[in-house]
């Protein structure tokens, strides 16, 4: 019995000493868990400006997506009296109490990411991210200039409202005539169904998710000799498509540029710290472009964290 | 009124093609300690599964107090006053001696659906009677695995009296008992009898069964070699009638023989 | 010696035994190993973040409210733990009961205390259902309840989508106002209290004057009062007695004339229906229901009732240390991210409690079955 009391106090030294407290200056709650290759650049995002910035921060999510874990997280957080905290926004009717009761407690809270419909409503002083929207239409208008004419916007889960958006702001920017491929989110079905459109004068096509519908559309233009005779577009980004842009197989990918996402409202807050400063409203983050030109520079950079 | 309790008249009974009785007969008298005897494999434990109600038998009757009955489950026939207290004893060893001792049949104080388990009385009444067979039960809310193995039985046993039986059916109550331990529960079974219950203790141990018994039934290949009251069996007949005296017999020539042999 | 002078120096050798028994009764207890747990949990997390705000006022009912929504079904888990048999489908049956309260509220108009109701009755089905298959088959609870978990998640997904085309269910926080049941799951508790310690300045306030910790949450309470209930039924009626009996010795309690079976169908009815408690909590409180809520919940509870002190073989447990357990958990999975320690860990300092409080259990059980 003696030696397991001395064994216990020894661990409890141990842990005290290598885990003290100290109270932090951002709380970052978000709904990405930092074992995912996408939410990891942004933690790294997070991190670097932390230390550019000279602040203390802490990065936390919950172990699944779970609104009600994500809520309790924001409780949290409040309870510490941090001087921000950094929300990701993609259930605002399940978060949105404890959201309202960090601003009631007078904690600034600034999201990022997902929410950009929302943040205003529950009183979130700016949101960093990319709105599918516009994201849209910067694709639109790189299209238009490549020289489009004729576009097919393939969307993988009609209804879904960002993607729906997404070939909306499309259409917009693009000026031309755009037809909607609604396909499954099944990789071979979806080549087959852009490869059954091809007879149709397509000269352009945007697909909305890079591994899952750019891949096979890709592979659909290859199968069919089409390869730079159709302008292949992609939101998001995926090693493939990465690769395939480095060889000009393909003309852009739109980068949301999360690393950004993770930055930027940590040198908000540091600022808003130090001089009251505030930006109004969406800071776009988005659509950033990856093309032939700076593929092979994204590819090293993505392999360290930061694209 | 007939002194005899129970009745076990021509029992028999089939599993298949398997005949694990046949016509065994039996009956226990008040105050009697009847004594059944056989080897691993006679059909003991197949005939106490048929007298406490766990199976039917397949021919033969069952008469109790005089009247014939049939048993539909052991409830049966621990309601009709037959109790059985088997090796593994029922007792749960992690539960209190009082938990244990009123199990099923808790006593109760209040009303209505706030009727509560009034421990304090059962604590009462499981300390006396134990303390009545000569256990000392210093914590009657102390678990049941802190009492020795004799002890167990003596609760398990004063448990079956407690609640009204009549006829007593012990499953080789000694069988895994120290010599001390097993005279305690011998003594304990003996002045049972001596308050009016009639006894069925069922073992392979004769020198436990002798010096208790009143009469002694012996079950051979499941078929009864009789019924014997005590003043017409010797011990080394007993347990010649048991073991199959002529085997041993037998083997006992062939060793002899093995010797003279092996000696040349 | 004669009777009388036998029965006085037995009361002498109580009077002294009850001294030092009392003490000794305590040490026997299944729940010390989770009070001891907790107390520990509490100074380390005390040295270690104490002054982070975790144990402010806003603080507390943060950890608490996680303690309490497990604390709920492990108390269901414990006390059929105690019964002798395991209930996987837990999780599904949270997951499955928001469902129940949240469609027919928002896709067929009832009111939400009709659907809450609705949920219940649910809830007694699929209990029942647990219940008579495992005595009737004779099947381990294990391998049934697992059947049972995949069969309502499945149900649970398909019939959403079915009905609504998405697998979550928004919009009930403005059912809650005018509803006369929904408030015991959502409201808080001594909100008077609350403004007073406010006004005194005990406890942070928010930028308009009142405090930011509004009240006692409901669902602390519920943790509370099934604790004092379940331990009401486990030490003081027959009820419970037997379902001692039913997990230490099934047949040996059934040849007592204790009901087994009904015994244990009523266990599994239990952990349904504290599943269905946790998803009036959990769907009021996010005011959405989602199909895949409640997942792996049921391990959690098991846990907690193990760290409380009830054996996986049955037949001994408690209540109360289920209780602590949940608190352990808790104060644990939320104090965590008061510090710098990376929150995978947590994963970790989990399965080193379980193992702990095993052998802790075990030493705890051979010392009440071998001392005197």
């Amino acid at each position: 019995m003696k030696t397991l009391k001395n064994f216990i106090l020894a661990i409890a030294a141990w842990a005290v000493m290598s885990v003290s407290a100290l109270a932090t200056d951002v709380i970052v709650v978000s709904h990405g868990q930092a074992n995912d290759p996408f939410w990891s650049v942004a933690k790294n995002g997070v991190d670097a400006a932390c230390k550019d910035q000279g602040i203390s921060c802490k990065y936390t999510a919950p172990g699944t997506f779970d609104m009600v874990e994500m809520a309790k997280l924001i409780d949290n957080a409040v309870s510490q009296k941090p001087k921000g905290i950094v929300i990701t926004l993609p259930d605002a009717a399940a978060l949105g109490k404890s959201v309202k009761a960090a601003i009631a407690a007078g904690i600034p809270v600034v999201s990022m990411n997902s929410g950009s419909d929302d943040f205003q409503s529950l009183g979130i002083s700016a949101h960093v991210g990319q709105t599918e929207f516009e994201a849209g239409v910067g694709g639109g208008m790189k299209m238009k200039a490549a020289g489009g004419k004729k576009a097919l916007c393939v969307n993988h889960e009609v209804g879904n409202v960002a993607l729906d958006r997404r070939c909306a702001g499309f259409k917009k920017g693009f000026g031309g005539s755009v037809d909607i491929l609604g396909t499954s989110n099944d990789p071979t079905e979806i080549q087959s169904a852009v490869a059954a459109k091809l007879g149709g004068g397509y000269d352009t096509i945007l697909t909305l998710g890079a591994g899952l519908s750019g891949e096979a559309a890709l592979k659909a233009l290859e199968a069919a000799g089409k390869v730079g005779k159709v302008k292949l577009g992609t939101f998001d980004m995926s090693p493939g498509m990465l690769k395939a842009a480095a060889a000009g197989k393909v003309e852009f990918l739109i980068d949301q540029q999360q690393y950004l996402q993770g930055y930027l409202p940590i040198v908000i807050f540091s600022q808003y710290m130090k001089w009251g400063v505030m930006p109004a409203g969406v800071v776009m983050t988005g659509p950033g472009f990856v093309t032939p030109d700076n593929a092979s520079a994204v590819i090293k950079w993505a392999a360290q964290g930061y694209r | 009124m007939s002194d005899v309790l129970v009745e076990f008249n021509n029992i028999s009974k089939f599993f298949g093609s398997v005949i694990a009785l046949k016509d065994v007969t039996m009956k226990v008298k008040k105050g009697e300690i009847m004594c059944l005897l056989g080897d691993n494999g006679a059909g003991k434990s197949t005939l106490i599964k048929t007298l406490s109600g766990v199976h039917k038998p397949d021919e033969g009757e069952i008469i109790v107090e005089g009247k014939k009955t049939e048993f539909d489950s052991p409830r049966d026939a621990l309601d009709m006053g037959i109790a059985t207290v088997y090796q593994d004893l029922a007792l749960v060893s992690l539960m209190s001696v009082t938990r244990n001792f009123f199990m099923g049949r808790e006593p109760k104080k209040g009303f209505g659906p706030f009727k509560t388990f009034d421990i304090q009385k059962a604590n009462k009444i499981a300390a006396e009677r134990m303390g009545q067979i000569g256990i000392d039960v210093r914590d009657p809310s102390q678990a049941v695995g802190t009492m020795s193995g004799g002890e167990r039985q003596c609760l398990a046993i004063s448990r079956a009296i407690y609640f009204g039986a009549k006829v007593l059916i012990l499953d080789e109550p000694t069988s895994a008992l120290g010599v001390h331990q097993a005279s305690v529960v011998l003594k304990y079974i003996v002045k049972a009898a001596s308050q009016g219950l009639g006894v069925i203790l069922i073992t392979h141990n004769v020198h436990h069964a002798y010096p208790v018994g009143n009469s002694f039934t012996i079950l051979n290949r499941g078929k009864s070699l009789g019924t014997y009251p005590k003043k017409d069996l010797s011990r080394e007949k007993l347990l010649g009638m048991m073991a199959g005296g002529e085997e041993l017999d037998k083997l006992e020539v062939e060793l002899k023989e093995m010797d003279r042999i092996s000696s040349n | 010696m004669s009777l009388k002078e036998q029965s006085i120096k037995g009361k002498i050798q109580d009077e002294r035994l009850r001294k030092v028994s009392k003490l000794k009764v305590l040490l026997n207890r299944p729940e010390l190993g989770a009070l001891g747990g907790s107390i520990l949990v509490f100074i380390f997390f005390g040295i270690i973040a104490g002054d982070t705000g975790m144990f402010s006022a806003y603080g507390t009912i943060n950890f608490l409210e996680v303690s309490a929504n497990l604390g709920i079904i492990a108390i269901g888990a414990a006390m059929l733990m105690i019964g002798g048999e395991f209930d996987l489908s837990v999780g599904s049956m949270i997951g499955f009961a928001g469902i129940c309260i949240a469609i027919p509220a928002i896709y067929w108009g009832w009111p939400l205390w009709m659907a809450i109701l609705f949920a219940f009755s649910m809830a007694v089905l699929v209990g029942y259902l647990n219940g008579i298959l495992v005595v009737r088959t004779g099947l381990p609870s294990f391998i049934v309840t697992l059947a049972m978990l995949f069969i309502l998640r499945g149900a649970t997904l398909a019939l959403t989508r079915l009905i609504t085309g998405r697998t979550q269910v928004p919009g009930l926080r403005v059912l809650i106002e005018n509803d006369p049941i929904a408030w015991i799951f959502s409201a808080d508790a001594f909100k008077s209290l609350f403004v007073w310690m406010g006004n005194l300045g005990l406890i942070a306030l928010r930028t308009d004057g009142t405090p930011l910790a509004t009240g006692i949450p409901a669902s602390v309470l519920w943790w509370i009062g099934l604790t004092v209930f379940a331990t009401w039924i486990l030490m003081k009626t027959s009820y419970g007695n037997w379902i001692f009996g039913a997990g230490g010795d099934k047949n040996g309690a059934r040849n007592v004339g204790v009901p087994v079976n009904r015994v244990k169908t009523s266990l599994f009815i239990g952990t349904a229906v504290c599943a269905t408690i946790y998803a009036c909590v959990q769907v009021l409180d996010a005011g959405s229901a989602d199909t895949m809520r409640g997942n792996l919940k049921e391990l959690e509870a098991i846990v907690a009732a193990v760290v409380g002190g009830c054996l996986l073989t049955g037949g001994y447990g408690s209540a109360i240390g289920a209780a602590f357990g949940a608190l352990i958990f808790g104060t644990v999975s939320m104090g965590i991210y008061y510090t710098e320690v990376d929150t995978d860990w947590f994963k970790v300092f989990l399965g080193v409690m379980m193992l702990i409080a095993v052998i802790f259990n075990n030493f705890i059980r051979k010392r009440v079955t071998e001392n005197k």
